[in-house]
């Protein structure tokens, strides 16, 4: 497909200005590192005070935090629209889009990758494979599959979530902090829901349902069973929250009104 | 010849917030909010055929920018049909911007870091432009543009001249049958400005490109434009011929006089009283301008008395510019016709 050859092509140009930047690359890998260290060591000093947090585990606690580092540094690495208003909308690039024949959104997904993101999947890897390794978890043969479903799952979840958000900016391009507030939330998503109260829990389901990026597909891996619903439903809220977004992305695009000039 | 272009009753309004002053007045904001619906646009119709070089003009804020925009597929009409190479600009954008170059003076197509031939491979693979048709076609772009020596430097390093001949380059890179230019000499100097103008005849000329130009360098519409498309507070004001509008506005000379002392302005109005004359100060007491017929006892005329009771240091006769046909005609707001 055209899309497909299009992203390559992005990519490769991608990667050529980056390795000129080598310097550059490494400490953003290196800075990405030491923020997921803290907070694993946050989760190890939870535990320094307890064994169980609502019936579940430190090493438990430390799977899905390495879990939830997979399709959130996915997410991280092609939908850097926090600052879409500012970037696209006040400064008028968004003109610039609209004049080429590609779905704008698509495009700004490629303008704004940042591949070094990626390197949290390994590091998520590591996490989970450690953490398994101490609960003693076994693999089948599907498991990958599950795995990699599950996954662009929580990725499109965060990815509707923002994407919805930014076209905020289509109606009103005032100031708004709701961005940096989401993050926070998000990471709400990492920790069992049930630690939380009803609403709370009941929001990160169905409302802003970063639940689905983080404890309900681990607790498929982890083999909770009174999750397996949730977990399996973890693809369908995150095509249904994509497909929302996508179509009031549309709708917004039609109400765009340019930068004055 | 068919209509490229085909615009009826075209509007667009802007609905803005308008905020009370003072924090009693921020507290009702919240609660009941007073818009004002601007028209930036009002009810403009227009046809532009295959092959036309057409000069869009008007004062900033007259509503260029925003039917440009319109046209080109960025914003959606309020009101109105438009009809641009045979499609809805908004409605099949991705399909229509295929049909279309756009250049936009202040803003660029090109990657800021990545160097231009990159950015031009980018955009071909956008534009899905195949491998035969971008060789030839942009080697002679290049050619003519004179960008060879610059296409292994990144954007960043370019001159705002060599950038803007970058920029035309890759607005052609897919050799769209119509082109949109916004402003696209703003800041450049008489060399550049003049290759630019040489560049959009030649490509006019050779693949039948219609051209549709805004400026504030009415140079560049005389050199370019036998038609130009007035605004004036989102209507038009004016669509013809440039020489039609020249010839009605500009039927008058001005004289202009460099006294060596003092002159006032009865004292002139005195000396040339037997003929219409329009005295107008110049930069300093000692400069006047004498707008007059053109017609040559009355230009003789006015010399003579003049020179024949004050001493002068310098004398000039002025056609009327296009500049001056314009701003008069944006202080008279309406065009005569002849």
């Amino acid at each position: 497909m055209e899309y497909i050859s299009i992203f390559f092509q992005y990519v490769g140009q991608y990667l050529k200005t980056r390795l000129t930047y080598r310097a550059d690359m490494i400490v953003e890998i290196f800075s990405d590192l030491l923020f997921q260290a803290v907070n694993l060591v946050f989760i190890l000093v939870v535990f320094g005070h307890t064994n169980l947090l609502a019936g579940w585990s430190k090493d438990e606690m430390i799977f899905i935090y390495g879990f939830f580092l997979v399709p959130f540094s996915i997410f991280a690495s092609f939908f850097n629209i926090w600052d879409f208003t500012d970037r696209y909308i006040v400064k008028g690039e968004m003109d610039r889009i609209l004049t080429r024949p590609v779905h704008s959104l698509f495009q700004i997904v490629l303008e704004r990758m940042e591949l070094e993101s990626l390197f949290g999947v390994v590091t998520g890897l590591v996490v989970m494979f450690y953490a398994g390794d101490k609960l003693g978890l076994e693999i089948s043969w599907y498991d990958p599959f599950i795995f990699i479903l599950l996954v662009i799952g929580g990725a499109l979840v965060y990815a509707g979530i923002f994407i919805a958000l930014a076209t905020i900016g289509f109606w009103s391009d005032s100031r708004t902090d709701i961005m940096p507030m989401m993050y926070n939330i998000g990471n709400y998503g990492r920790y069992p829901v049930d630690i939380y109260n009803k609403v709370i829990k009941y929001v990160l389901t169905w409302i802003l349902p970063f639940a689905f990026v983080g404890v309900y597909p681990s607790s498929y891996f982890l083999e909770r069973e009174e999750w397996y619903t949730y977990a399996f439903l973890t693809p369908v809220v995150g095509i249904v929250f994509f497909l929302i977004a996508v179509t009031l992305w549309n709708v917004g695009v039609t109400k765009y009104r340019g930068a004055g000039n | 010849m068919q209509n490229i272009i085909d615009v009826q009753g075209l509007k667009k309004e802007f609905k803005s917030f308008s905020s009370r002053s003072g924090l009693k007045g921020a507290f009702r904001d919240l609660f009941t909010r007073n818009y004002t619906i601007k028209t930036a646009v009002d009810d403009i119709s227009f046809t532009i055929k295959k092959g036309e070089m057409v000069g869009y003009i008007g004062e900033n804020g007259a509503g260029k920018s925003t039917s440009i925009k319109m046209l080109t597929g960025i914003l959606t009409p309020t009101d109105g049909k438009i009809v641009v190479n045979g499609m809805n600009p908004h409605k099949e954008r991705e399909k229509f911007v295929k049909t279309i170059g756009v250049v936009f003076g202040q803003r660029s197509q090109l990657w800021w870091d990545i160097a231009v031939q990159e950015s031009f491979r980018l955009l071909k693979k956008i534009y899905n432009v195949p491998d035969q048709q971008y060789e030839e076609h942009m080697k002679d772009v290049i050619e003519t543009l004179d960008i060879g020596p610059l296409l292994d430097k990144p954007v960043r390093k370019l001159s705002l001249g060599q950038r803007m001949r970058c920029e035309l380059a890759a607005a052609l890179i897919h050799n769209p049958p119509l082109l949109f230019l916004d402003e696209p000499t703003i800041g450049l100097d008489v060399l550049v400005k003049l290759k630019i103008r040489e560049f959009l005849k030649r490509i006019n000329e050779k693949y039948g490109t219609t051209i549709l130009l805004t400026t504030h360098d009415l140079s560049d519409i005389e050199a370019l434009c036998e038609r130009v498309v007035m605004l004036d507070e989102g209507k038009i004001i004016y669509d013809g011929p440039l020489k039609e509008l020249r010839e009605n506005w500009a039927e008058g000379k001005q004289i202009q006089f460099q006294f060596s002392e003092k002159a006032t302005l009865e004292e002139l109005q005195h000396l040339t009283q037997e003929h219409l004359v329009v005295w107008e100060k110049g930069e300093s007491d000692l400069v006047w301008v004498a707008s007059v017929d053109a017609d040559e006892t009355v230009i003789s005329g006015v010399i003579g008395k003049v020179t024949a009771a004050k001493k002068i240091a310098d004398l000039k006769i002025l056609e009327i510019s296009t500049e001056e046909i314009i701003r008069n005609i944006y202080v008279e707001g309406a065009v005569r016709h002849g």
